[in-house]
């Protein structure tokens, strides 16, 4: 399976338009008073929007309210809601302005010092790293998978990284989304997802060989 | 890094994200099938791209939806009872003469306690022994004024405790109108055991504010009690059955010992008004009966353009001298 085939299958769902237009019929049914499809929709995009609340945020307490807050504001907001962008799209600019605006205002972010916590890795897990980085092969993503001490590294990398460098790699790599949504969802231009993502891997590699 | 190896890396990048044209992905694969510098760049980024993929999908916790739809029902709980409102006209008469009964004896309340209330209030005296000669008093000790050194208050302080059986919903409306009112920089939100805490401080405008805009959720609570801060460390005036607009107006007072006193009055008035003969009359009409008192609760205001007016003088005050206050639901 090449890299481009194993995108998120999310992304397969979307480029064939199958979660937009169950989407459009759930909202329909919403306008016209069906409370359950409501439900359904919430259901159907709650752990996803959760999933990156939690990556961008860190908090598991913070990223349950603000993926509350999230629907909230979806709902409240549905009646104003054209269609010019799909709901998906929406959906998520919403839940990433909400949770950047709620980081930088409680200054949640100190998990980014973790020159206390780079000491509680282990030799185990600095070498199964160290490996992992200096192994010259192409990677593996089923070896990846298997490596739970690379976790937990990863993840606090990633809370070494910017606000915006952060955001852009976690739709990217962890949603699935591809640039133009991206660029969509963060209203910025495409040619700056582009470079924003780059030096976003490239700083997430620097901060992995630090530790 | 130059900018070269900048614009290799971007050209990488979006080969491995599947991003390329076709004239842009045969330069990459080029690039990588002649430099083995570039291939093995080309690896790292994959690497970190796989490492970030790979990691766990974590569900979100289940009580979402539910805390959704508390949410929502403080906004929709408006919306129906404009309908009942409409639906239930023809009890409106009876109830006109119903509340104009309330507002007749928590007026004839309010006169009473005026009166009543200096008169068996305690009277201020001079600690300690006076110096009387010929048995009169010294002109300069008045046993009635009350003494104006012990009030070392600076600002309004005070708890508010709100019990309800709808906690979530409550808090969640709370949670709401402090956000409207851009009041989430100036409020700390604390969880203690089963108790959620909003510790404020801010201007007696913004407070005015949004004391408006929560008054909305009184139907739904089983008690409301205000402590007020006194003169006196540790002593607290409590005003049970408080209403917003007795604690917007305590807030609003300038002088510090006056609210104190109001506070004192508002807690002998509702005091009184709990033991009045006609308390069921008020009691169905301010939520002892769910039947009546949805009709009376004014709608919440819909939000215009004035809106933005009204927040910016609020705004304005806000440097100015700020009153603490925290509301604890129970």
């Amino acid at each position: 399976m090449t890299e481009a085939a194993n995108m998120d299958i999310r992304q397969q769902q979307d480029s064939n338009g199958r979660i937009s237009i169950d989407d459009t019929v759930l909202i329909e049914q919403y306008r016209h008073g069906d409370s359950d499809a409501l439900e359904r929709l919430i259901i159907k995009y709650q752990n996803r929007i959760y999933n990156v609340i939690l990556k961008i945020c860190a908090d598991p307490n913070d990223a349950a309210e603000l993926t509350q807050e999230t629907f909230v504001k979806i709902i409240e907001n549905l009646s104003k809601f054209e269609g010019r962008s799909s709901f998906y799209t929406w959906a998520f600019r919403i839940a990433v302005n909400l949770t950047l605006n709620y980081c930088q205002r409680t200054a949640k972010l100190s998990l980014r010092s973790l020159d206390a916590e780079d000491e509680q890795h282990d030799s185990q897990t600095r070498r199964v790293l160290k490996d992992f980085l200096s192994d010259d092969s192409s990677p593996d993503p089923v070896a990846v998978a298997q490596n739970k001490e690379l976790y937990e590294i990863a993840v606090k990398a990633l809370m070494k990284l910017d606000d915006a460098q952060r955001t852009v790699i976690v739709l990217r790599d962890i949603e699935g989304m591809n640039y133009a949504r991206i660029a969509e969802v963060l209203k910025i231009q495409l040619g700056t997802v582009r470079s924003r993502l780059s030096r976003a891997r490239s700083k997430l590699r620097d901060i992995m060989e630090a530790i | 890094m130059d900018i070269s190896d900048q614009r290799i890396d971007e050209l990488l990048n979006s080969y491995i994200d599947g991003e390329l044209d076709a004239g842009q992905q045969t330069e990459a694969e080029q690039l990588i099938a002649h430099d083995e510098k570039i291939a093995q760049r080309l690896r790292q980024l994959q690497k970190c791209k796989i490492l970030l993929g790979s990691l766990p999908i974590d569900e979100a916790p289940a009580e979402i939806l539910e805390n959704v739809k508390a949410s929502l029902a403080g906004s929709t709980r408006i919306d129906e009872q404009t309908l009942i409102f409409d639906q239930q006209i023809g009890t409106r008469y009876l109830l006109v003469r119903k509340v104009l009964s309330a507002a007749a004896m928590i007026a004839l309340a309010a006169v009473l306690s005026a009166v009543i209330y200096p008169i068996l209030a305690p009277q201020t005296v001079p600690e300690g022994p006076v110096a009387v000669e010929d048995g009169r008093l010294p002109e300069e000790v008045d046993v009635t004024a009350p003494r104006a050194s012990v009030v070392v208050a600076s600002r309004f302080s005070g708890r508010l405790e709100l019990k309800t059986s709808a906690r979530a919903s409550v808090d969640a409306f709370i949670k709401r109108a402090i956000a409207d009112n851009g009041l989430s920089d100036s409020i700390t939100q604390t969880h203690r055991q089963d108790r959620r805490i909003y510790s404020l401080s801010c201007s007696r405008e913004d407070l005015s504010l949004l004391l408006a805009e929560i008054g909305y959720i009184w139907p739904r609570l089983d008690k409301a009690t205000l402590f007020v801060d006194t003169e006196i460390f540790g002593q607290q005036v409590a005003i049970e059955a408080v209403t917003t607009e007795q604690i917007t107006e305590i807030v609003n007072q300038n002088n510090d010992q006056k609210y104190i006193d109001l506070a004192r009055d508002f807690a002998v008035l509702n005091d009184m008004t709990e033991r009045l003969p006609g308390r069921e009359i008020l009691s169905a009409i301010e939520g002892g009966s769910y039947s009546l008192a949805p009709q009376w609760l004014v709608p919440k205001p819909i939000l215009t353009g004035k809106r933005e007016a009204i927040r910016k003088s609020a705004g304005q005050g806000r440097d100015k001298e700020k009153v603490r206050l925290t509301i604890v639901v129970d």
